[in-house]
C-alpha cells in the first residue's frame, strides 16, 4: 500500500530531515513510527499524505506516485486517508460536532447520513455529550479524542497518526491503542507516529525506527 | 448532482449567516458597490429618456427648396408632380415669392428696407417635411431634390438632428467609461472584502486543504459571497435609481406641462434591471475570484 524508494527529503533551509529511506508498508498492517524528537517521524508521515514532496526517491501510495502528484489530484488522495496531526488542527470556530463534519462535508455527503455518521465517530472516541461544546473548552486529552473523531469519521482505509497519544495519561493512550487496533481488525492500515517505546512494545507490532532521518528497522 | 447541490445549498446559507455577522462591513460594502453602480446606470437612464424626447419632439424637421429666379409657373408645376410622387414625405407646400416677401416686409425694421425695393428678390420656395426625421433620410432627400430643374439651393435642417445623434454617442461612450472605471471600482471593492474575510478564515482554509478539500470546495463560499454581496449593490443602485427617477419626473412633468407634453420620465425597464443586477454579480464574483485564488497560492507557498 505504501512504498519508499530511496526517500531524501530536504528542507528548505538545507535540513536533511530523511535521508535514503527504502520500505515498505502492506495493506491491513499498523506500523509504528518510533525515534527521538527531529528524527523525523512526522516529515515521513507528510511524505505519505502528499502535505510535503520528496526531494530524491518516490513515494508510493496505492500506487500512484504522490511526490509527482498533480495539485487538482491530492484532495482526492487526502480523502482517503485519515491523519491525525501532532498539533490536532482543531478548528475553534465552531462545535465539537462541526469539527467532525468537515471531512464528511468536504467529501460531499448527504447531510442526514453526515451527522449519522458524525455522532457514531464522536460516541466511539467518547466525545459524544460534548458534540455541542467549542473544541477549546476540551482538555488535551479530549481535543486528542476529537482529533482521531475527525479522522476515522469517513472510514479512511489509511489513518496516520501523529503522536496520537501524546498528551495523554497511560489509561487514555492504551484506549487509544485499542480502538486503533480494533480498525485495524476491520481492515484499516495503520501508521503510528510515538516516541513512547513502552508503549509501541506492548503491541508487538512491526516498529519502523528512525535516527536522524535515518531508517534502522 | 445531488452533492453539487447540497454544497452549493451549505455555501449560500453559510454566505448569509457570514454576512449577519460582520452587518456594518457589509452594509458600507454594499453601499460602496450601490452607489458605484448607480452612477453609469443613472447616465444610462437620463440618456434613454433624451433620445425618448427627442423622438418625439413637436417641432418637425424641415427642408427648405429654393427655386431660381427665372422659374416660371410650368417649372414649379414639374417640381409640384414630382414632390407629389415622392412617398418619403409627411407633407409639404408651396411659398410664392410674392407672399414671402409680404412676411418678410411685416417684420419690424425690415419694412423700410423691402420698401425701396423695385424688384423682389426672393425666390419662389418649397417647404417639405420628410416622414422620417432621421440625419440620414434628411440628407438623402435633399440631395436628390437638388438634382431636380430649376432648383437654386436645397436647404436641409439635419443638422440639429445631427448634433443630437452625435452629443447621444458621446452620452452613450461616457457611460462605457464610467461603467468601465466603477466596475473595476467594484471588482477591487470586492475583492477586498473577500480579502479579509479569507485573513479571518484563514485555519479553515488550511485545515480543509489537509483533510481533502478541492479548491473549487475552497473558493466556493468566497465566490458565493461575493456574488451575493454585488447583487445587494445591484439593488442597492436599483433603489437609488427608482428614488432618483420618482423625485426628479415631478419637475419633469411640471416643465413638460409648460410645453404641453405629457412627458414622463422612465427608469429601468424589467430586462434593464435584469442586466444590471446581473452585471453587479458578476462583477462580485470576478472580485472574489481573484482574491481568493492570490491567497491561495500565499497560503500554499509557506
Ligand atoms: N517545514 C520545515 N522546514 C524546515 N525544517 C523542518 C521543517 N519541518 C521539520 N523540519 C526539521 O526536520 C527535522 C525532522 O522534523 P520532524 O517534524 O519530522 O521530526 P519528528 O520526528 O516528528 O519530531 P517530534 O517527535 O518532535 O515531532 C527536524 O530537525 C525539524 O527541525
Ligand atoms: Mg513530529
Amino acid at each position: 500500500m505504501i512504498r519508499f524508494d530511496a526517500v531524501t527529503k530536504r528542507y528548505p533551509g538545507g535540513h536533511e530531515a530523511l535521508s535514503n529511506a527504502s520500505f515498505e508498508i502492506a495493506s491491513g498492517e499498523m506500523v509504528f513510527l518510533s525515534g527521538h524528537s527531529g528524527a523525523g517521524k512526522s516529515t515521513l508521515l507528510k511524505l505519505i499524505a502528499a502535505i510535503e514532496r520528496p526531494t530524491l526517491g518516490t513515494v508510493t501510495v496505492n500506487s500512484q506516485n504522490v511526490g509527482k502528484m498533480r495539485r487538482a489530484a491530492i484532495p482526492y488522495l487526502r480523502r482517503n486517508i485519515g491523519l491525525i496531526f501532532q498539533d490536532h488542527k482543531l478548528l475553534f470556530d465552531r462545535s465539537v460536532m462541526q469539527n467532525v463534519l468537515l471531512p464528511l462535508q468536504i467529501a460531499g455527503f448527504p447531510r442526514h447520513e453526515a451527522a449519522g455518521r458524525a455522532r457514531a465517530a464522536l460516541d466511539k472516541v467518547g466525545l459524544l455529550k460534548r458534540e455541542k461544546a467549542n473544541p477549546i473548552t476540551l482538555s488535551g486529552g479530549e481535543q486528542q479524542r476529537l482529533c482521531i473523531a475527525r479522522a476515522v469519521v469517513s472510514r479512511p482505509s489509511l489513518v496516520l497518526a501523529d503522536e496520537p497519544t501524546g498528551n495523554l495519561d497511560a489509561d487514555y493512550a492504551r484506549d487509544i491503542m485499542d480502538m486503533f487496533k480494533a480498525f485495524n481488525q476491520v481492515g484499516v492500515t495503520l501508521v503510528i507516529a510515538s516516541h513512547d517505546e513502552n508503549a509501541i512494545s506492548a503491541y508487538g507490532s512491526r516498529v519502523i525506527h528512525l535516527e536522524h532521518g535515518a531508517l534502522l528497522s | 448532482m445531488m452533492t453539487w447541490l447540497a454544497h452549493h445549498r451549505q455555501a449560500l446559507i453559510a454566505t448569509l449567516a457570514r454576512m449577519g455577522k460582520a452587518p456594518y462591513a457589509t452594509l458600507f460594502a454594499i453601499i460602496a458597490i450601490g452607489v458605484a453602480l448607480s452612477l453609469p446606470a443613472g447616465l444610462f437612464v437620463l440618456l434613454q429618456n433624451i433620445t425618448r424626447l427627442a423622438a418625439d419632439l413637436p417641432a418637425q424637421p424641415e427642408i427648405s427648396v429654393f427655386m431660381q429666379q427665372n422659374a416660371n409657373d410650368a417649372d414649379i408645376t414639374v417640381i409640384r408632380q414630382r414632390l407629389q410622387a415622392r412617398t418619403d414625405l409627411a407633407g409639404f407646400h408651396f411659398v410664392p415669392r410674392a407672399q414671402a416677401l409680404a412676411a418678410l416686409s411685416k417684420q419690424a425694421g425690415v419694412s423700410d428696407l423691402t420698401a425701396g425695393l423695385t424688384d423682389n428678390p426672393l425666390p419662389d420656395a418649397w417647404i417639405i417635411v420628410p416622414a422620417q426625421a432621421d440625419a440620414q433620410n434628411m440628407a438623402r432627400i435633399a440631395a436628390a431634390i437638388r438634382g431636380w430643374p430649376q432648383i437654386a439651393e436645397v436647404r436641409d435642417d439635419s443638422q440639429w438632428a445631427q448634433r443630437l445623434t452625435a452629443l447621444l454617442g458621446l452620452g452613450r461612450d461616457l457611460v462605457w467609461v464610467l461603467a468601465s472605471l466603477l466596475g473595476a471600482a467594484l471588482v477591487a471593492v470586492s475583492g477586498n472584502t473577500i480579502r479579509l474575510q479569507i485573513l479571518t478564515r484563514r485555519e479553515e482554509i488550511e485545515v480543509s486543504r489537509l483533510i481533502g478539500a478541492t479548491d473549487r470546495y475552497i473558493r466556493r463560499p468566497f465566490l458565493y459571497f461575493g456574488v451575493v454581496q454585488g447583487l445587494f449593490g445591484g439593488l442597492i443602485a436599483w433603489l437609488i435609481l427608482v428614488v432618483s427617477v420618482l423625485l426628479l419626473d415631478q419637475q419633469a412633468s411640471k416643465l413638460a406641462a409648460l410645453y404641453a407634453s405629457s412627458f414622463h420620465l422612465t427608469g429601468l425597464g424589467l430586462i434593464e434591471v435584469a442586466i444590471l443586477l446581473a452585471i453587479a454579480a458578476a462583477l462580485g464574483w470576478l472580485g472574489a475570484y481573484l482574491a481568493v485564488n492570490r491567497s491561495l497560492r500565499l497560503i500554499e507557498s509557506r
